[in-house]
């Protein structure tokens, strides 16, 4: 019987779940992913004092794998890229899964810091190789063959020509792919007559410039990723009608690159709404302004 | 050119001394207080942490009061610090002031860049008297505050005004001599005072973030509120060991450094940016150093902070010492970090009859 090895449906997964699962399943382990958000995972998480609602929700669907799986994959994800970081709490989720939930499973919890060049990949697969009972080679082979299963991002995404006003809808994807987290935002701007196009389907070349032309380098890796792409799209002709960014409470980078997002989008003359979340966020608030702001693009449009 | 910089702590007095001498003219800001905070809090993004609002409410204070310079610090992360000053620039710019902001990176060639653009023609042959001076500041400055944080349970008030004049000489003194003697005065007239054979003081470390340690308006004077409840304060870092640490890169201070890190490893396995990982090694540091309790502190949202906040209650149940972590932020009421210090003292008391058997 392979090993069961748990992966919480939260944070990076939705970055990478597809190429760990298939890592991990090459490595002759049986990854699996707990199951969709639901209150009860986020008040399993809410023993995690005073980080954001992404976090707790990852350390429910944590706990939800603790009594079912013989490991759990828990990276520690430093750094993706030179000169850039992760988030301070991606760096320290296995710390604070062991001090939290005593009780779990051993976790398998490699760390990737590519600011130390690409050995520390190979050595982060290597070592969860061996927790699974691999030869680094086997793994890093595994790895290898799995990385190029990594969903390459559908054709960049164009802004609605007419008809539709075009709304931008950026945020991490762990908030904005979350349906719960997210409380479907997609879905309502939708629903109220937008033509909604997430900001991760830029050009990821146009992404990457606009963000290296700011005048400070966002260090947080998946913040520079969303800002750019949000900036690749107000600089686009004509630009999009507005913007949406979902945030959650107490997310540090967002409470920095959203203010900067927001500048850069009124100085274009674009509207720009921010929609922060926590476990306290009621639906009907969240659907009252997001139809007052499309009512509001709706209404910039008349003559 | 009128160059003004962020409060933290003491660094006005030793910056004022280092730019003064490069002959740069220094308006350092009105001391961080309401006004900073309430200005720093309106114009700042929600969500930002503490130190950002009142570091902009700074700013615009000395930018009213005519700085036309503001030198500040930059960064790599993972720490927001890294980010603010690109941020309260634009914020700034939107506001209508016109001024010059000197970013220091944490690079030579950054740090040489700042001072070259600080020091005024002719500046460069008094650099080595400036730096000498500025760094003699320093040392008196913490040593006068490491003392008064030991002996402000003897005697609270008499501590507090003989410190006002010793920071006041230090901040008045024109050569390092002078410093060195206003700080050794003061442990003159410390060592005079009575109730030096009494019980030993309940002992409690101070760990955290710095800004939130050193800051006394921000963190409710929670240093001399300890002091006069009778517990002698131990901070991890003052202003001194954090510029020898990490900008001198002195190498007694990064050992010392390197062994409190040491204590964190088998909680928290990796740097997490800020002091994380040092508040971490501060609870077990002051565990086996004898300490009654320890106290952590840092902006509320501040994420290295937040992350040992979340493994603290496990290092504390594993090594036995007590601790209390506090978040502040703009709502932050003086009273109820009173009332919680209090009850901790009180535990701290309790515990300490306990183990003595009584």
């Amino acid at each position: 019987m392979p090993p069961l090895v748990g992966i919480p449906r939260g944070l990076l997964y939705y970055h990478y779940g597809d190429v760990w699962c298939d890592f991990l399943r090459r490595l002759g382990a049986e990854p699996v992913v707990s199951p969709p958000t639901t209150q009860a995972v986020i008040a399993a998480g809410g023993r995690i004092d005073e980080v954001c609602l992404p976090v707790k929700a990852f350390f429910g669907h944590a706990a939800a794998l603790t009594a079912r799986t013989d490991f759990i994959f828990m990276p520690r994800v430093v750094s993706v890229a030179a000169g850039h970081y992760s988030c301070p709490k991606i760096i320290g989720l296995p710390d604070i899964m062991r001090a939290a939930f005593p009780g779990s499973p051993p976790l398998i919890a490699p760390t990737v810091n590519l600011r130390e060049g690409r050995r520390s990949l190979y050595r982060a697969a290597a070592a969860v190789g061996e927790a699974l009972g691999r030869s680094p080679l086997a793994s890093v082979y595994a790895w290898q063959r799995a990385w190029r299963l990594r969903r390459r991002p559908e054709e960049a995404a164009c802004l609605a020509p007419a008809g539709k006003p075009s709304v931008i809808l950026a945020g991490h994807p762990y908030i904005l792919y979350d349906r719960l987290l997210s409380m479907d935002a997609a879905g309502k701007l939708a629903a109220c007559g937008a033509a909604v196009v997430a900001a991760d389907r830029a050009d990821p070349r146009a992404a990457d410039k606009a963000a290296a032309a700011l005048p400070k380098n966002i260090f947080w890796h998946y913040c520079r990723t969303l800002a750019g792409a949000a900036l690749a799209f107000l600089a686009a002709s004509p630009p999009p009608a507005g913007v949406v960014l979902l945030t959650s409470f107490a997310c540090g980078p967002d409470s920095l690159v959203g203010e900067l997002l927001r500048r850069q989008a009124e100085r274009r003359g674009v509207p720009f709404l921010l929609l922060t979340f926590d476990e306290h966020t009621a639906e009907a608030g969240v659907t009252t302004r997001l139809e007052a702001f499309t009512d509001m693009l709706l209404r910039r449009r008349l003559p | 050119m009128i160059v003004t910089f962020p409060h933290l702590g003491p660094l006005h007095i030793v910056l004022k001394a280092l730019l003064t001498g490069l002959g740069a003219q220094v308006l350092p800001p009105p001391p961080t207080g309401r006004a900073a905070l309430e200005l720093g809090a309106r114009y700042s993004p929600e969500t930002a942490c503490l130190p950002f609002k009142t570091t902009l409410g700074n700013f615009i204070q000395a930018l009213e009061a005519g700085a036309d310079t503001i030198l500040t610090c930059g960064g790599e992360g993972p720490c927001r610090l890294g980010y603010y000053a690109a941020v309260q620039r634009e914020l700034l710019r939107d506001l209508g002031y016109s001024f010059d902001m000197v970013v220091v990176e944490p690079n030579i060639a950054s740090v040489w860049q700042a001072l070259r653009r600080l020091t005024a023609t002719g500046g460069w042959r008094r650099a080595p008297g400036a730096f000498r001076l500025a760094g003699a500041k320093l040392a008196a400055l913490d040593a006068i505050e490491r003392a008064a944080c030991l002996a402000r349970p003897r005697a609270a008030d008499c501590v507090d005004a003989a410190r006002q004049q010793a920071v006041a000489a230090i901040d008045a003194a024109t050569g390092p001599a002078a410093a060195a003697e206003a700080a050794a005065a003061f442990r003159r007239r410390l060592a005079a005072l009575p109730g030096q054979d009494g019980p030993e003081p309940l002992a409690v470390g101070l760990a955290g973030e710095i800004y939130v340690m050193l800051e006394n308006y921000v963190n409710n004077d929670l240093v001399r509120l300890l002091g006069r409840m009778g517990v002698a304060v131990r901070p991890t870092m003052l202003l001194g060991d954090y510029v020898r640490t990490h900008i001198l890169r002195d190498s007694a201070a990064c050992r010392r450094d390197r062994a409190v890190q040491a204590l964190a490893a088998p909680y928290l396995g990796h740097y997490v940016g800020g002091h994380g990982v040092k508040s971490i090694g501060q609870a077990v540091a002051m565990e086996r150093s004898g300490c009654d309790g320890l106290v952590h502190v840092f902006p509320f949202t501040c994420m290295p902070e937040v992350i040992a906040k979340n493994i603290l209650p496990g290092v504390s149940d594993r090594t036995g010492i007590p601790v209390l972590s506090l978040a502040f932020d703009e709502q932050t009421g003086a009273a109820g970090t009173m009332t919680r210090l209090e009850a901790f003292v009180d535990l701290l008391a309790y515990r300490r009859k306990k183990l003595a058997g009584g």
